[in-house]
């Protein structure tokens, strides 16, 4: 199947809201979603973006019943470990479920890979849920490895009126 | 004990290393850090600074002697899609002499205020299990564990199978 892999620009940020929201449903937290679409076109699209897109899309013959032709992303961004240095961390990747089999959830992270690569990054960090046995699958045969499990790492978050606490606002 | 609580400039950069070294030697992993002075410094002090910093400095017993660095927070802004910027804790350590005397707090208040100054719904950073005073201080302050509580786990691919990764498929 053709493909096509390149740089996210301000007209994506519909199909991005788009399948984020199918990535939320898919995750089963759909109602996390806060983010819309024109949140998407200031935070990455402005003078200091916070994220990078990247879309993969296929030929007008190829396209969804709905008329889509992106049917995949990442998004990623700068990160930094205070070991290694400059990283990168993908923090989402996303295939619509007829596209997938084909190699571009590979198309994809291969990209951020090399864009990676190129900024200087010495490793890339992403999550993925436990039970999502099929990205477990994908991403170890592509010869990552799982810190949470090796090494015991935890993701933690402080949010809403635990922030404003700490804050002592 | 008075501490001053300020941004980190270049010339804090050894101090910096060294806390980094100190918090991997108490984590028992110092073999790993190959971080040096010099990516700080670009890293961090550059046209794009790709971390921030701010660190926690002591007077000493006489106003002759150089204020002591004996504490840090590096930290930079990263983007949630679900729910938006937040402000990454990447690292956070007082000297182990210095603990038990409001540093370590002082440090997250300035941090949480600067996150919901900056429009961040939230502040995330990672925490080793075994660790266990590290996990009570958060949990204390209302901090959820997503890995436990939601089944996130952290993957990483080193530079080796980055590059792999990188390579143009054969197929």
């Amino acid at each position: 199947m053709d493909f096509s892999i390149r740089a996210a620009n301000l007209d994506d940020c519909k199909d991005i809201a788009r399948m984020i929201m199918e990535l939320a449903e898919y995750e089963k937290v759909s109602d996390h979603v806060k983010v819309t679409q024109k949140d998407l076109e200031q935070d990455g699209f402005s003078n200091n973006p916070l994220f990078h897109g990247i879309i993969a899309e296929v030929p007008e013959q190829h396209k969804t019943k709905e008329g889509h032709t992106k049917i995949g992303y990442a998004l990623y961004f700068h990160a930094y470990s205070s070991w290694s240095g400059r990283a990168i961390y993908m923090e989402d990747l996303y295939v619509m479920p007829e596209f997938r089999g084909k190699g571009v959830g590979k198309a994809l992270i291969s990209k951020v890979a090399q864009l990676g690569l190129a900024a200087g990054s010495h490793q890339l960090n992403f999550t993925v849920l436990d039970w999502n046995k099929p990205s477990v699958d994908f991403y170890l045969s592509q010869g990552c490895f799982d810190i949470t499990t090796t090494m015991g790492y935890h993701c933690m978050r402080c949010e809403g009126e635990a922030l404003k606490h700490l804050a002592q606002l | 004990m008075e501490y001053k609580l300020r941004k980190a400039e270049p010339r804090d950069v050894p101090d910096i290393l060294r806390l980094v070294k100190e918090l991997a030697k108490y984590e028992e992993m110092e073999h790993q850090v190959t971080l040096t002075e010099k990516e700080l410094l670009e890293d961090g002090f550059g046209d794009t600074p790709f971390y921030h910093c701010i660190i926690t400095e002591i007077q000493g017993q006489n106003s002759s002697e150089d204020p002591k660095v004996v504490g840090f927070a590096m930290y930079y802004f990263t983007y949630d899609p679900w729910v938006g910027k937040q402000l990454y804790l990447e690292e956070f350590y007082v000297m182990d002499e210095y603990r038990g005397l409001g540093i370590g707090s002082g440090i997250l208040r300035h941090l949480s205020n600067l996150a919901m100054k900056t429009r961040c719904t939230g502040m995330m950073f990672v925490v080793a299990e075994n660790n266990e005073p590290s996990v009570q201080f958060y949990k204390r302050r209302g901090a959820e564990d997503l890995s436990q509580e939601e089944g996130w786990r952290l993957f990483r691919f080193d530079k080796d199978s980055l590059v792999k990764m990188a390579a143009p498929s054969e197929e």
